[in-house]
C-alpha cells in the first residue's frame, strides 16, 4: 500500500465533536462527505460520528493518499467513483440519511443521484426529488439485472420461472426503455449498497464446500480458484474483481475494462480496510475493560472461523457480563447498564432458540429439517463478523410476500415457477426481488438474499437488502415476527444495543 | 455344561443380532422439544404396524410439509425414549415429493436431545489434515445419497465425498473411477412403489465426478462408470442398512506407479 506522508494523516483525522472524547487534530476538518476527486489522504485511522457513538474506519498500512487513486476518482462519465456509495462515515456503505443530507446539499448535481442507478428510473425527471425518492428516502440504489439471466459469461440462463410485473412505482420495470420488456429486457430491483470493508472475513472459506448447494466452492472461472461466495445480495459475482468491473460498469458508467493496474489498486484498498463501531454514547469505548471490540480486533483477527467451533459470535463483549471492581468503579451506572445489555444480547444472539421455518436455504434443500431449532448463531455464525461460514443465500422472507412488510413504494413481481413448485411457497410467490433467482435463473432461489457483515451496522441504517427495516429496532421485530420468537421488550432492547455496538 | 453352555452362546447371539431393519412411508410430525439448538425431535408412525418411531438422529430430517422414507434399526434399549418413540438408529429419512399436513406436538415432557456434533462432519479448511501415510493403497470410498435424489446429503455424504476428494487429492497421481448405482428394482413400500430411475445413477456419478474436478482432480484422470443393477454394500457408510446401500457412487481411488518428481534436489 502507497503511504502519504504523515501531515496528511493530521489533517484527514477525524471530525468528531469534543463531547466523544476523543482529540480533534485539525482545526478546519473536511465534510463528512467524500467527493471523488478530492485528494484527501486516508488515513490510518479515521473517527467519524453516528446517531449512537463513534464508527471507526482502520486503514491497515495506511495512510493511503487518494489523489488518482481509482476507488475515489470517478473514472466515467457520471462523476461517481466507489467512495460515492462506500462512505467512510456510513461505515463504508451508504446512510439514507447521508444520502437525504447530499439531496439537500447539491439536489440532483450530486453525482450520487445519477439516472442510471441514482434516480428510481433514469426516463424520470431527474430534477425532481420525487425521481430519485428511493435513494433519499430509503438509500436504495437500482439494480439492473438483465432478463433471462445470464451467466458470467453473459450466456443467457434458461430460467424455471416467469416473472410478471404486479406494481411499480419506479416506473423502470414497465418503460419502454428501460423494462422487461424493452429491446434490452432488464429487471429493476432496489438495493441498499453494502459495505466495503472487513473483506479478509467476506472473502474467507472456512469449508471447502457449500452445504446448501450440496457442492464444493463455486470456482472463479478466471482464476480456477474457489471463492466464499458471501458477495453482493444476488450473489452475481465470485470476486471482488468481477465485482467491481460490475460496479465501474453499472454504477460509474465506466464504458471500457478497468485496467489490471487499477483493479490492483482497488483490490489493495478493500482488503486492508476494517470498519467497526468504536465507541457507543453511553457504553463508552468498545474495547474498554476487556472488551474487544472496534475494528482493530478485526485487523489481527483470522478469519473464516466458525464460532461454534471456536470463538463464540460476539463474545467480543463477554467480559462485560461480569465487570471486575475495578470496571465497576470507574464507569457511570449509565455505562455499566448499556455494558451489561451488550453482554446479555450477545447471549440471547447465540443461545435464544427459535423454530425457523421454510426458509429456503435453510430449511431447503440442505437436510436441516423443516423446522428447525436454533438461534441467530446458526446462520451468523463466523466470529467477528455475524455472517456465514458457508455462503449465505437465505430467504429470511425480506423481499417475499407474505413475510414482508408492507412495502408500497418497490417494485412488486409475480413469479411463476414453470417446474417443480417452489418448496415453501408453492407455484406462484409474490416477491419485491427474487435475489439469488436472478443470479441462478431457479425458482427455488426467489428471495434467497446474501448475508452480509453485521459490523458498522450503527452508521447505515437502513437494514436488510431492500431497507425494509429503518432502525436495528426494525430488524428485531422483523425476525420475531417472521419466526414467532416471542422477544422479551428487554431481549429486543439487549439485541439493539448488542447490534448498536458491532 | 455343554448345554449350559451352548445356552449361554445361543443367547448371547440374540443379544448380538442387529434389530431387524424397519422401512416405511409416513408423514412426519415435529415435536417442539427443546434442549438447545437442533434438539426437536422427528417422529413417524409405520403405518403397518402402528408403531411411532423416533428418527431424529437421521443426517437428513424431514421437513413437515412431505412424506418420508424411513429406512432405520431399533437403537438399542439404552437409547432410551428422549422424544415419544422407539428410536431408531441408525436411520435413514429421504425426504419425498408427496405433501403432508404439518403437524407439531408440544414438548409434552419429552426432553429431546441435546445436539452433538456427528462423527461423520467435513472439517474446516483452517484446520491442519494429516494425509495418509506412504505407500499408497488403492481404496474406494462410497459416497451414499437418500432415495430420488442427488444431492450431497450434509454431515454423511459430504464426510465421505471430502474423503475421496482429500485421497484423491494426497495420492496423485491416480486412476479415479467414479460409479454411480441408483434403486432400480421395482420396491413396495407402505403400499407405494417406490423405484429411482437409472438415470439418476447417472446424475449421480456426474455430481460426484464434477465435485473431484471442482477441488482439484484433473477431469483426465477421471473415469465414469454405471451400473445397471444395484447390489447392496456392506460399506460402513450405511451402518448395516441393505436398501439405503443400494443409493451410492463408489469412488474407486488407484495409485499410478509413476512415482512423483521430486523438486528436492
Amino acid at each position: 500500500m502507497r503511504k502519504a506522508g504523515a501531515c496528511a494523516l493530521v489533517a484527514a483525522t477525524a471530525l468528531l465533536a469534543g463531547s466523544v472524547g476523543l482529540r480533534v487534530t485539525a482545526a478546519d476538518p473536511p465534510d463528512r462527505w467524500w467527493q471523488p476527486g478530492e485528494g484527501r489522504v486516508f488515513p490510518t485511522r479515521l473517527d467519524y460520528a453516528d446517531p449512537t457513538g463513534v464508527i471507526r474506519v482502520v486503514l491497515d498500512g495506511g495512510p493511503m493518499a487518494t489523489q488518482g487513486h481509482p476507488f475515489f476518482t470517478a473514472i466515467g462519465p457520471n462523476g461517481r467513483a466507489c467512495v460515492t456509495c462506500h462512505q467512510p462515515a456510513d461505515g463504508m456503505s451508504l446512510s439514507a440519511a447521508s444520502a437525504a443530507r447530499q439531496w439537500e446539499r447539491g439536489g440532483p448535481r450530486d453525482s450520487l443521484f445519477a439516472a442510471s442507478d441514482g434516480a428510481d428510473c433514469p426516463s424520470l425527471p431527474q430534477d425532481a426529488r420525487a425521481s430519485h425518492s428511493l435513494l433519499i428516502d430509503h438509500g436504495l440504489i437500482r439494480i439492473a439485472r438483465p432478463w433471462p439471466p445470464r451467466d458470467l459469461n453473459g450466456k443467457a440462463i434458461s430460467p424455471d420461472y416467469k416473472l410478471e410485473v404486479v406494481r411499480d412505482p419506479s416506473g423502470c420495470n414497465l418503460d419502454p426503455k428501460w423494462g422487461l420488456h424493452s429491446a434490452d429486457p432488464h429487471i429493476s430491483v432496489f438495493r441498499r449498497p453494502r459495505p466495503v470493508a472487513n473483506f479478509k472475513y467476506i472473502e474467507a472459506m472456512g469449508f471447502a464446500y457449500d452445504p446448501k448447494a450440496g457442492l464444493p466452492l463455486a470456482l472463479d472461472p478466471e482464476t480456477g480458484k474457489p471463492v466464499s461466495g458471501n458477495l453482493m445480495a444476488d450473489g452475481r459475482v465470485p470476486s471482488l474483481t468481477w465485482q467491481m468491473r460490475d460496479a465501474a460498469g453499472a454504477h460509474l458508467a465506466f464504458a471500457r475494462k478497468l485496467d489490471q493496474g487499477d483493479i490492483a489498486r482497488i483490490l489493495d484498498f478493500e482488503r486492508h480496510v476494517y470498519v467497526a463501531q468504536q465507541r457507543d454514547d453511553r457504553g463508552g469505548m468498545l474495547d474498554a475493560d476487556g472488551a474487544e471490540g472496534g475494528p482493530e480486533q478485526l485487523r489481527i483477527s483470522k478469519p473464516g472461523r466458525l464460532g461454534s467451533q471456536g470463538v463464540p459470535v460476539w463474545s467480543e463483549f463477554a467480559k462485560w457480563e461480569k465487570p471486575d471492581p475495578q470496571a465497576r468503579a470507574s464507569v457511570s451506572a449509565e455505562t455499566l447498564a448499556f455494558r451489561a445489555s451488550v453482554a446479555r444480547g450477545a447471549r440471547i444472539f447465540r443461545d435464544k432458540t427459535f423454530l425457523i421455518s421454510d426458509s429456503a436455504g435453510i430449511n431447503s434443500p440442505i437436510g436441516f429439517g423443516n423446522p428447525v431449532r436454533n438461534s441467530c448463531v446458526f446462520c451468523h455464525n463466523m466470529s467477528q463478523m455475524g455472517m456465514d461460514v458457508a455462503p449465505g443465500q437465505v430467504d429470511l422472507g425480506t423481499t417475499n410476500r407474505p413475510f414482508a412488510d408492507a412495502m408500497p413504494h418497490l417494485p412488486l413481481f409475480r413469479v411463476t415457477c414453470l417446474g417443480k413448485p417452489h418448496p415453501h411457497y408453492g407455484r406462484v410467490i409474490l416477491t419485491h426481488d427474487p435475489g439469488y433467482a436472478l443470479t441462478t435463473g431457479r425458482c427455488a432461489d426467489v428471495g434467497r438474499i446474501t448475508l452480509q457483515s453485521m459490523r458498522g451496522l450503527a452508521a447505515r441504517a437502513p437494514y436488510f437488502s431492500n431497507g425494509s427495516a429503518r432502525d436495528l429496532r426494525g430488524v428485531v421485530d422483523f425476525y420475531d415476527r417472521r419466526y414467532h420468537i416471542g422477544y422479551s421488550e428487554q431481549e429486543k432492547q439487549d439485541l439493539v444495543n448488542l447490534m448498536s455496538a458491532l | 455344561m455343554k448345554s449350559a453352555l451352548l445356552l449361554i452362546l445361543v443367547a448371547a447371539q440374540q443379544a448380538a443380532a442387529p434389530a431387524p431393519e424397519v422401512r416405511f412411508i409416513a408423514c412426519p410430525v415435529y415435536r417442539d422439544t427443546d434442549a438447545g439448538r437442533k434438539s426437536g425431535c422427528w417422529l413417524a408412525d409405520d403405518p403397518a404396524s402402528g408403531g411411532r418411531y423416533d428418527v431424529t438422529s437421521a443426517p437428513t430430517k424431514p421437513d413437515w410439509n412431505r412424506a418420508i422414507l424411513v429406512e432405520g434399526r431399533a437403537a438399542a434399549k439404552d437409547a432410551g425414549n428422549p422424544c415419544g418413540g422407539t428410536v431408531l438408529d441408525p436411520v435413514r429419512v429421504s425426504v419425498l415429493d408427496q405433501p403432508c399436513t404439518r403437524f407439531m406436538l408440544a414438548a409434552d415432557g419429552y426432553a429431546g436431545r441435546r445436539f452433538a456434533l456427528p462423527q461423520r462432519n467435513v472439517r474446516p479448511l483452517y484446520e491442519t489434515r494429516t494425509p495418509p501415510s506412504k505407500p499408497f493403497a488403492a481404496r474406494t470410498i462410497t459416497v451414499p445419497f437418500d432415495f430420488g435424489s442427488s444431492f450431497i446429503t450434509y454431515q454423511l455424504s459430504d464426510f465421505y465425498l471430502d474423503q475421496a476428494i482429500n485421497y484423491a487429492l494426497d495420492v496423485q497421481p491416480a486412476r479415479i473411477t467414479v460409479t454411480g448405482f441408483a434403486a432400480t428394482d421395482h420396491d413396495r413400500v407402505s403400499g407405494q412403489l417406490l423405484v429411482e430411475p437409472s438415470s439418476l445413477a447417472k446424475e449421480r456419478t456426474k455430481l460426484v465426478t464434477r465435485s473431484l474436478i471442482m477441488r482439484g482432480i484433473p477431469a483426465g484422470l477421471i473415469r465414469e462408470s454405471l451400473t445397471h443393477r444395484s447390489t447392496p454394500s456392506t460399506d460402513p457408510a450405511f451402518d448395516g442398512l441393505a436398501t439405503a446401500s443400494l443409493r451410492r457412487v463408489e469412488v474407486r481411488i488407484e495409485p499410478l506407479s509413476t512415482p512423483k518428481i521430486s523438486s528436492d534436489h
